[in-house]
């Protein structure tokens, strides 16, 4: 338990060091193939210390309660820093650190469950597995999504922007064929949507209504602008390959909580993490 | 019929005597009492008859303002203190329930925060309603489980205990099905399931508490101490309230995306 808990300080005190020195965590170092090889070292690490049992004090500290109450502490306490912040430091090597112990943990707790289910533990599964999923596709899939802005007027364009403003050009060209913006007595906007050329499509883009131009890429309509010009929209293009993965786990969880509702607290606990 | 804000305060005054009456009503009774239960269901009726002439006047649902999700707040609260009467018996619950039901119904008719009556585009989505609803009554629950906890730190039993622990989970059932629908109309919306936004980062530190909650309650930790338990439980609730409105008064509401409420 100590020396559990000796090592994840040091690894706390030596992301704080390094956010102190360094700044922001590389990310964008570890986009596709890199973070599949890592998750490939990490989960074989895991499995390997978990086959060790008790007999590794890091083990012993993972599949300890302490450890459940200090991961969701520092659930707790990274959103509790972020939430206080005007930008979050998600890129910070602290918050970065915190959800790999919290998925680290998960995933002692997840083969612990596992080797020990004794009859149907759909909720344990659909709930940790869940979590897993959701967190662990976030977290690991965030150097390999792209999301980029472009401004489309009636002139075919094919330049976007990344969100640090270096320019990308896209395969394809959008040009704006139609702005409708529809107000109240105010003049405040009730509706708006674009009415675009996309790859010789034309396709209505709405708030809450994208695109989907392949499995893993959406266009938003993120802002118009009317002007004496000529009208403009905004838009943004998310690609995000992991998005599947979190939409799993979400689901996952969903069901996990409705399994809550219907059980409700159950005196066995023998695998609750 | 035109339903509006104007006539909020009369409604209140019915729902608050109907269910005040409720809650007396249970408080003398020793069993549970079918009297007191229609007493508040119609005090609930009420409300609820109030809230379906709202969204047709407004033309929209009711749930973008502050004062709005208030009044869902006193509806669903009233609904898990009946609820929690109905199940378990606790003499004292509606009232409980009924005298923070009032707390808010009275903030909304001195500060009512009723603005434009336009649903802004960003909120025209199918999510809306089953997002902020459900969240609105896992708050309700939590605020049941709250003032059940308070009354554990006091007097200790087993079955108040078991109470708490069944409403927080139901509770964290509906609090993660409105967490989660968020985070995929937050993805329909803005491109991202999940970005740390204020809102989302305080969601994150109650969800979380919550969870610290449930794996220390009884049914998991038989032996230990409850004052740990207590404690995050009030704590959960209280991340709970700056999640809710505490966090538009923090600077970093300024660069929120979730700037609807008013």
């Amino acid at each position: 338990m100590v020396a559990g808990m000796i090592t994840i300080s040091v690894v706390a005190l030596v992301a704080f060091i390094l956010d102190v020195t360094v700044g922001s965590f590389p990310y964008h170092i570890f986009c596709f193939p890199l973070n599949i090889l890592v998750i490939a070292l990490w989960l074989t690490a895991i499995i390997a210390l978990y086959r060790k049992g008790t007999a590794s004090p890091f083990t012993k500290y993972m599949l300890s309660r302490g450890a459940t109450w200090l991961a969701l502490s520092v659930m707790a306490v990274v959103g509790v820093v972020l939430g206080l912040q005007r930008v979050p430091a998600t890129t910070s090597w602290c918050v970065v650190v915190a959800i790999l112990f919290v998925l680290t943990h998960l995933s002692f707790v997840i083969l612990r469950g596992w080797r020990n289910i004794h009859g149907v533990r759909v909720r344990f599964i659909l709930t940790h597995v869940g979590l897993w999923l959701a967190l662990g596709a976030g977290f690991w899939g965030a150097p390999d999504r792209e999301q980029l802005r472009m401004a489309v007027d009636a002139t075919p364009t094919n330049e976007a922007y990344t969100m640090k403003g270096t320019l990308s050009i896209l395969p394809y060209e959008i040009a704006l064929e139609e702005l409708i913006v529809e107000r109240n007595e105010q003049g405040v906007a009730t509706h708006y949507e674009a009415r675009v050329c996309l790859e010789d499509k034309s396709v209505v883009l709405r708030v809450n209504h994208p695109y989907d131009r392949t499995l893993t890429q959406k266009i938003y309509l993120a802002s118009v602008k009317e002007t004496a010009e000529g009208d403009v929209a905004i838009l943004e293009i998310v690609d995000e390959p992991w998005q599947w993965l979190s939409m799993a786990g979400i689901v996952m969880l969903i069901l996990g909580g409705l399994l809550l509702f219907m059980r409700g607290p159950q005196r066995d606990n023998r695998i609750v993490g | 019929m035109i339903v509006g804000w104007n006539i909020f305060p009369y409604v209140a005054l019915v729902v608050v005597l109907l269910s005040l009456l409720g809650a007396i009503v249970a408080l003398r009774s020793k069993e549970r009492s079918s009297r007191a239960m229609l007493l508040t269901g119609l005090g609930i009726a009420t409300m609820a008859l109030f809230i379906v002439g709202l969204w047709m006047t407004l033309d929209r649902p009711p749930l973008r303002t502050m004062g709005e999700t208030r009044l869902w707040y006193s509806f669903f609260l009233l609904l898990a203190g009946l609820f929690t009467y109905g199940r378990w018996r606790y003499r004292w619950i509606m009232l409980f329930a009924t005298v923070l039901a009032t707390v808010f119904m009275v903030i909304n008719i001195l500060k009512p925060e009723i603005y434009d009556q336009t649903l802004m585009p960003a909120l025209q989505s199918p999510w809306f309603v089953p997002h902020v609803s459900v969240y609105m009554f896992s708050y309700a629950l939590f605020g049941c489980a709250t003032l059940l906890t308070i009354v554990a730190m006091v007097r200790p039993k087993e079955d108040v205990e078991r109470a708490i622990e069944r409403l927080i989970y139901a509770g964290m059932a509906f609090l993660t099905f409105g967490m989660l629908t968020g985070a995929l109309w937050a993805k329909d919306a803005w491109g991202a399931y999940w970005s740390w936004d204020a809102k989302e980062a305080w969601a994150a530190v109650t969800w979380s508490l919550y969870l610290v909650a449930m794996h220390l309650a009884p049914s998991v930790m038989r032996h230990r101490s409850r004052t740990l338990y207590h404690i995050t439980l009030i704590l959960a609730f209280l991340a709970l309230q700056m999640c809710w409105y505490g966090v538009n008064y923090l600077p970093s509401a300024q660069t929120s995306i979730h700037t609807y409420n008013q």
